[in-house]
């Protein structure tokens, strides 16, 4: 008996068999089982994952369009240029606790009037981490991974939403012009990054956001005094 | 925010609404950016022009489809062109690929790596296919479109594509009997 040649059988995988190629299939346990073959490889393709960009993509895309003049530096978040750098599981793990962090402070801001912004305090580091999210079970470091990367997709919108929520209450979209929520905002990324190297206290890339934001807390604080506002809370 | 509102923030050159709708959509274009490119560095490239064209494009994007859909289509046409562009062609050996596949279960990741190792060592116009096709889900007359060739060829060429996949695979796993892809072209 001639087999069916392995083209005939792909074009098969998706058309109707004619009645010579039916025949054959019904005849053949080995035309029949390569048809079968092909019919799960299509499937196995279409179940193919997306693919994580490789470290740095962000970054170099990012000084593209700023370059090209697509997006404006003033809307650029800080802190977000390293954030790939992880590489190992206790930074995935002590990372998550600082985006669990990040997206329970832009829960401060979603959904709220724009005039909640002033009166309402803000989380202590106790509820930074006391977020419903931090019950979800991670089975793997591809799972802690993809949930650090929800985190922070979580923590980007809520900080667009703070500064809309900003631009609407009539003080401008920039965060220095609103001095008590910039302030407050500064103290709980200081208290959920405080939080992360309490995990993690030998995490270099933890230990450097940490002084980052203390750097530009001083650096805050400074501004504020030599401009004689020290009322402002 | 909703996704329309994310759009139009990033149509005004918000960076941080481009950088929201980056980490929601760069898998899926990095994927299939990936795929037709068969090559990690060119992929990196052919990536950054997707995303350049799309967020030029935004203000143009009026969300006749859904925006998933239109950024889709910007990246496969990127990577087409780009691809045709490229006048030298490296000699495939199977490389793993570099990039994290995303989410993954432990059981189906050595099957994702075999499949795409398999595709990176197609040919490129069969790559081009059966990614489109068979990966991406888009129909003969779309692929036809895509590649300015008529339905009927694709459909051939697809089988092909499928065939000379069924026979790497089978070569994946029993080296002796894989006949090698450099002999293809379609």
């Amino acid at each position: 008996m001639e087999h069916l040649t392995t083209d005939a059988l792909a074009r098969l995988v998706d058309e109707v068999p004619s009645p010579e190629e039916s025949g054959h299939l019904e005849a053949c346990e080995v035309c029949a089982a390569e048809l079968d073959a092909l019919r799960e490889q299509t499937d196995q393709l279409g179940a193919l994952p997306a693919m994580r960009p490789p470290q740095g993509d962000w970054e170099a895309l990012e000084a593209r369009l700023l370059a090209e003049g697509l997006i404006h530096s003033d809307s650029v978040i800080p802190f977000g240029r390293s954030r790939r750098r992880w590489g190992t599981a206790i930074q995935a793990a002590a990372a998550l606790v600082l985006f669990v962090g990040g997206a329970a402070l832009g829960t401060q801001f979603r959904g709220g009037e724009p005039g909640a912004i002033e009166g309402g305090p803000l989380a202590g580091p106790a509820s930074l981490v006391d977020t419903p999210t931090s019950d979800v079970a991670l089975a793997t470091l591809e799972d802690a991974a993809e949930d650090v990367r929800q985190k922070e997709q979580d923590y980007i919108e809520a900080m667009i939403r703070y500064r809309q929520l900003l631009e609407a209450s009539g003080r401008g979209g920039t965060q220095g012009q609103d001095p008590a929520s910039r302030y407050a905002a500064l103290e709980a990324v200081m208290a959920a990054s405080q939080a992360a190297v309490r995990e993690a206290p030998a995490d270099p890339f933890l230990n450097g956001i940490l002084a980052s934001v203390s750097a530009e807390r001083q650096a805050f604080v400074r501004s504020l005094s030599e401009t004689g506002r020290d009322n402002w809370y | 925010m909703t996704e329309s509102q994310l759009i139009r923030r990033a149509g005004d050159g918000d960076a941080a609404a481009v950088r929201a709708l980056y980490e929601r959509y760069s898998p899926r274009v990095f994927a299939v950016v990936r795929r037709i490119a068969g090559d990690d560095e060119l992929a990196k490239d052919y990536a950054q022009e997707a995303w350049i064209r799309a967020i030029r494009a935004l203000p143009t994007f009026r969300g006749d489809a859904r925006f998933s859909t239109w950024l889709h289509r910007i990246a496969v046409n990127a990577a087409l062109q780009a691809n045709r562009k490229a006048d030298t062609r490296k000699k495939r050996e199977a490389p793993m690929p570099e990039a994290v596949p995303v989410a993954p279960r432990s059981s189906d990741s050595l099957l994702a790596r075999r499949l795409e190792a398999a595709l990176d060592r197609l040919p490129e116009g069969m790559r081009r296919i059966l990614t489109l096709h068979d990966v991406e889900g888009y129909t003969h007359e779309e692929i036809g479109e895509m590649l300015g060739i008529n339905s009927g060829t694709s459909k051939s060429q697809l089988s092909k594509a499928r065939a000379k996949m069924r026979e790497m695979l089978r070569g994946l796993e029993n080296p002796a009997q894989d006949q090698g892809a450099e002999a293809w072209s379609i």
